[in-house]
């Protein structure tokens, strides 16, 4: 074996020590199955030793390129996989078709990776677009996983909690009734038991919600009407904070297909936590608009799971006048029981339970803080796609 | 005014406990209790209620199971029944009485004075 063979099999060694630190067991042993593979048929066929340079030169390219393709360096792999079959070409083909045929798979060598990369450059980017797509897919099934775990744990707890607290309830009102004339402090406890029945129901039903059939009652309905029968449901706590509400909505809004009574829900839901977030003296900004969506349509990092360009949307925007959302709470409001309202305030399932209901309408739901300060949410929901323009 | 009969059918013990209690010293109600399911079709019966709250997730012999039995019974055929059940909750009720297969709901846990106004407004009078 030349000095340069000698050479280039310790940095096939040195690579192959290398790749122990950074490339799994089952990779390695591929690794080293290739090289022990050459090595074997090397001794019992001698004539493969005729380009020693050459030979070592491709083993060690072999534990280069499982390095590259388990670290996820895609064209590095490319590079080192078509320099491994030019050196295997260029090794085998004198054995078979003489010199004559080593000048152009050399030129092939030397030029290869440059196609590699003209090519590679636009089918990974393909690949990385899917990859970032399929991420989004599975962490889209977890999340479903989790509702769906939360809903079958709601489904067989809340039986067993309900009957303990009607009979809590009952209780209470049993005590109230025969302690007519109970001092302040005695009707202040059996007032703050009622009220601690009351809190842990509405805990359960916004679990149970969960556990229910996620069928949907639509119907064509004025979505600016809808929203308006909302805003009467939190109407106290608006005028008990002070809040004024200015509407920006679309005149012209074509009906709707939607489950009102759900997405009243989550109008519902959303407007409490702006309220909550506000606090006192503030505003709600309402917006409907209507848009066609093209490419790059500024409606959620999602639009290309759930709209294809063309499709008409309605579009809701919902910003408050609050502090916003903390940049590590972004990513955590949709995930059930999260909330950073105080002890008997929240449940921390509003926000989950809205985007559950928004994604059985086929839209979206996202929030985000404004560049002036406070919460935005936009909602998007499909609107049947009758061909009229926006 | 004669007094209301009430059947409550209900396994849960300390729940028919305190309803009895609370429509007995806040009704002109007469009560009584069944918690066992099989046996309250013949509570019935020899009670002849005005009207029946009865649970739903029972062992041996369900809410449902029941209602067919005491609605096929000549005498008690047209007797109101009404379910309090844990399997929905108050935001599906909307906080109130709904009908399901033809049979009023209300949501465990129930504000007992609503309890009170359904016997009112619901049970028989056979006076």
């Amino acid at each position: 074996m030349t000095n340069m063979a000698a050479g280039s099999t310790g940095a096939a060694a040195l690579m192959g020590l290398l790749t122990v630190q950074f490339v799994p067991v089952r990779a390695l042993a591929l690794s080293l199955l290739a090289m022990a593979a050459a090595v074997g048929a090397a001794v019992f066929w001698p004539q493969l030793l005729v380009n020693q340079e050459v030979l070592a030169g491709g083993l060690a390219l072999i534990p280069a390129l499982l390095l590259a393709h388990h670290r996820g360096w895609p064209i590095i792999s490319v590079l080192l996989g078509v320099g491994l079959v030019a050196l295997t070409i260029i090794h085998l083909t004198p054995l078979y078709f003489g010199a004559s045929f080593r000048g152009p798979f050399l030129i092939l060598f030397v030029v290869a990776p440059y196609i590699a990369i003209a090519l590679g450059a636009g089918w990974f980017g393909e690949v990385r677009r899917y990859q970032a797509e399929l991420r989004a897919t599975q962490l889209q099934l977890i999340q479903s996983e989790k509702l769906d775990s939360v809903g079958r744990m709601a489904a067989g707890v809340a039986h067993e909690v309900k009957n303990p607290l009607m009979m809590i309830l009952t209780g209470v009102k049993v005590l109230s009734k025969r302690l007519p004339d109970a001092d302040e402090s005695t009707r202040q406890i059996l007032q703050d038991m009622t009220d601690a029945v009351e809190r842990a129901d509405r805990i359960i039903s916004g679990l149970l919600n969960y556990s229910r059939d996620r069928g949907l009652d639509v119907s064509a309905a004025d979505l600016n009407a809808t929203i308006e029968k909302s805003l009467l449901l939190v109407g106290h706590h608006l005028e008990d904070a002070r809040i004024v509400v200015s509407r920006h909505l679309h005149e012209s809004l074509p009906m709707v297909p939607l489950d009102e009574f759900k997405i009243q829900q989550v109008f519902v839901n959303v407007f409490t936590n702006a309220i909550h977030a506000i606090g006192r003296d503030g505003t709600i900004t309402l917006t409907t608009s209507l848009e066609r969506l093209g490419r790059g349509s500024n409606v959620g990092h999602r639009k290309t799971d759930r709209y294809t360009p063309g499709e008409r949307v309605a579009i809701i925007r919902i910003e408050d006048s609050g502090p916003g959302i903390p940049r590590e709470h972004l990513a955590t409001v949709f995930d059930p029981f999260f909330t950073t309202k105080p002890t008997g305030r929240g449940t921390g399932l509003g926000l989950s339970v809205s985007r559950q209901i928004v994604e059985m309408h086929g839209g979206t739901i996202e929030i985000g803080n404004r560049d002036v300060g406070g919460a935005c949410v936009t909602i998007v929901l499909k609107l049947d796609t009758d061909g009229a323009p926006v | 005014m004669k007094k209301r009969r009430i059947l409550l059918v209900d396994d849960e013990v300390s729940i028919t406990r305190v309803l009895e209690l609370y429509l007995t010293e806040n009704a002109d109600c007469e009560v009584r209790v069944e918690n066992d399911g099989p046996s309250a079709v013949a509570a019935a019966r020899e009670f002849l209620p005005d009207l029946i709250f009865l649970d739903i997730v029972m062992p041996w012999t369900d809410g449902g199971t029941l209602a067919a039995e005491i609605q096929a019974d000549p005498m008690l055929r047209g007797t109101p029944i009404v379910f309090l059940t844990a399997l929905v909750s108050r935001n599906e009720t909307g906080g109130a009485l709904v009908q399901i297969g033809g049979y009023p709901f209300l949501a465990k846990p129930v504000d007992p004075d609503a309890l009170l106004a359904f016997i009112d407004e619901h049970a028989l009078d056979r006076a």
